[in-house]
């Protein structure tokens, strides 16, 4: 599995955000899929809705989650609790993002197992450079490990 | 151990007791003695006057026989008083004074001589007595008598004897119905004092004495049921008012705990809602510079370049309004603190960012203060970015911070070459949002100062500034000892 497959799961409320986002982890990231997620629930449906063995596929092949602190519904906290409570998705970095820079937020977001901690700048360019840092390290430098079934049977069957 | 014994530690019983022993021995006393005196004097007239009697019969009898010097007669008469044993020497004497007969019951005491009198009455032991023997209005000789007086010392002993023991008698049943009736006074004053000791060790005002009487004591009584009962009451009213108390500040504590945790949620809200639309702005802001910069003109990018400078102004506002709150309200940690090595640190960090100027920074070792980190550490990075900021228009950079202990606190000086500010817009320096300088001439919040003071006052200390225009400026913080705790 190249480094280009591993896709990056954008859960992100605010509209002119996923533009601004999205716009900048394309400017750095050009072939990784960017899956973006609205809300908190979507996101647990996402992870742990039915498991069809395309979306088992997808929920391994993520790089890292970008996850928004404050979601309508389902908080970004609660969102990485479940994340880091199931055996499935334990091991997928996770880095909160957040508007704020509340100390007790960052305090809280370690301590449920957040594996970064990223304040959205607002002067855009600065903003540009954290995704594009973002993505680089995550997708290129870091290193996950290697899941069960799904990668080992598409790693017999796939002859690329 | 002798206090025991002293006056003062003896139970009220027993004084009472011995008030009442001592003054009723004192009455039986002066009652015996009284009437032993009495009765020795009537005893004695009485002896005296038995004596005289005889004395005048027995000088009738011998007036003749006198006259006639019938010594014959005159022994017989005398001697019949051998009869009385008491007697002890009767003399008669005829005119001349000689003695004509003589009755002695021991041989050695002879008659007096008359020519010196002898002294009569009760002498010592002995009663005597002189009579002239008359007849016919003549003194025809004279009559000596001498009586012992064991009879009247035995009455008077036996009296004595008699009166004491009914004194003592008398003594022990008063003693007896002291006892009892001592109860009458005691009893009330052991019950109210045995009342006062029960309620001051328990505390238990509900006790009341019972009031024997309308007396002294039953008007003590009264009065003290009555000081209790105002005193329970009062007590009562205390406890009401502080239950009271104790709701009020519960309730005042959740009130402000609401309140904090409200204002809280509103930082909180601020620094989510109020930065995310300015970060859409600035952002799509870019993107349409970058995007679609070649269908604007000149003017329109120059536009543009100013709504993201706006935008960006007013996250700092933003930023600096959200520390200002977070040091206003956050639980302080107090620690020791070497603010030498913190500003050390904080110069390091300056010295990265900012412009080549030739920068000397000289931070005196060692200064320590007691504080929380964090807030000390928002202080002095305003204080020290600002001493960067208002000497960056000079040929070179100095700053120089010292520290100056006093018994009761320690001063800070941060002194810098920078460009100052006249000293009659002193009292705006600490107001939030108040600026000495145009954003042309240097950029900034108002916000820097203001979070300042708000971390010195909570620290309990103090803030005040010394300049003038050109000349540099020096901030001084003084921080109490007293908070080092």
């Amino acid at each position: 599995m190249g480094m280009d497959d591993y896709s990056i799961l954008v859960v992100e409320d605010n509209p002119d955000d996923q533009v601004l986002t999205m716009r900048a982890l394309r400017n750095a990231s050009r072939y990784n899929p960017i899956i973006m997620l609205e809300d908190g629930q979507e996101a647990l449906d996402f992870l742990f809705g039915t498991e069809t063995r395309e979306r088992s596929e997808q929920v391994e092949s993520i790089g890292v989650v970008l996850l928004d602190f404050k979601l309508p519904k389902v908080s970004g906290l609660e969102v990485l609790r479940r994340i880091r409570s199931s055996p499935k998705t334990d091991w997928i970095p996770v880095v909160m993002v957040t508007s704020s820079d509340e100390p007790q937020e960052l305090r809280e977001a370690y301590r449920l197992g957040a594996n970064s901690f990223v304040t959205k700048q607002i002067d855009y360019s600065k903003f540009s450079e954290q995704m594009s840092l973002l993505a680089r390290y995550w997708l290129t430098v870091n290193r996950v490990p290697v899941m069960g079934v799904t990668r080992s049977f598409q790693k017999g069957g796939d002859g690329e | 151990m002798m206090d025991r014994w002293r006056w003062q530690y003896w139970p009220l019983k027993t004084k009472l007791l011995l008030l009442t022993l001592s003054i009723s021995t004192l009455g039986i006393l002066l009652v015996c003695t009284s009437l032993v005196v009495v009765e020795n004097e009537n005893y004695q007239e009485q002896l005296e006057s038995e004596l005289h009697v005889i004395a005048d019969i027995l000088a009738e009898q011998s007036a003749a026989a006198l006259l006639f010097e019938d010594d014959q007669q005159l022994s017989t008469i005398i001697s019949s008083l051998r009869q009385i044993g008491t007697i002890e020497q009767v003399c008669v004497y005829n005119v001349a004074g000689r003695v004509v007969s003589a009755l002695d019951e021991s041989d050695d005491a002879s008659c007096p001589a008359l020519s010196v009198p002898p002294e009569v009455g009760f002498v010592g032991d002995y009663y005597r007595l002189l009579e002239p023997v008359m007849l016919d209005g003549d003194i025809v000789g004279q009559f000596y008598l001498m009586s012992r007086l064991e009879v009247l010392r035995e009455h008077i002993r036996a009296f004595i004897l008699v009166t004491f023991s009914i004194g003592i008698v008398i003594q022990m049943i008063l003693a007896w119905v002291a006892l009892r009736l001592q109860r009458l006074v005691s009893e009330p004053i052991f019950q109210l004092s045995d009342a006062a000791e029960r309620i001051a060790r328990d505390h238990d005002y509900s006790i009341r004495v019972p009031v024997y009487g309308k007396d002294e004591l039953g008007r003590l009584g009264s009065a003290f049921n009555e000081m209790i009962g105002t005193v329970q009451q009062q007590n009562l009213k205390i406890l009401q008012s502080r239950d009271e108390l104790e709701r009020t500040v519960a309730d005042r504590t959740s009130e402000l705990s609401l309140a904090n945790r409200e204002l809280e949620a509103f930082s909180f809200s601020v620094s989510h809602d109020l930065r995310q639309p300015l970060r859409a702005i600035e952002g799509f802001g870019q993107a349409l510079e970058e995007d679609c910069g070649d269908q604007l003109n000149e003017t329109g990018r120059d536009y543009l370049s100013r709504i993201r400078t706006a935008t960006v102004r007013m996250g700092g506002l933003i930023d600096g309004l959200l520390v200002l709150s977070r040091v206003s309200r956050q639980a302080m940690e107090i620690k020791q603190l070497d603010l030498s090595a913190m500003l050390e640190e904080i110069v390091e960090e300056l010295r990265e960012t900012t412009d080549p100027l030739p920068t000397y920074v000289r931070i005196q070792p060692g200064i320590r203060v007691v504080g929380d980190g964090r807030m000390i550490r928002v202080a002095f990075q305003n204080l020290l970015e600002n001493a960067w900021k208002y000497t960056s228009k000079n040929g070179e950079r100095r700053i120089a911070v010292t520290a100056c202990e006093a018994s009761d606190s320690i001063t800070v000086a941060i002194r810098d070459n920078g460009v100052g500010f006249d000293m009659k817009y002193v009292d705006k320096l600490f107001v939030a949002f108040n600026r000495l300088h145009t954003p042309s001439e240097f950029v900034g919040t108002g916000l820097g100062l203001a979070t300042v003071d708000r971390v010195v006052r909570r620290h309990f200390g103090e803030i005040y500034a010394d300049s003038s225009v050109d000349k540099g400026a020096c901030f001084y913080v003084r921080f109490p000892s007293s908070i080092q705790k």
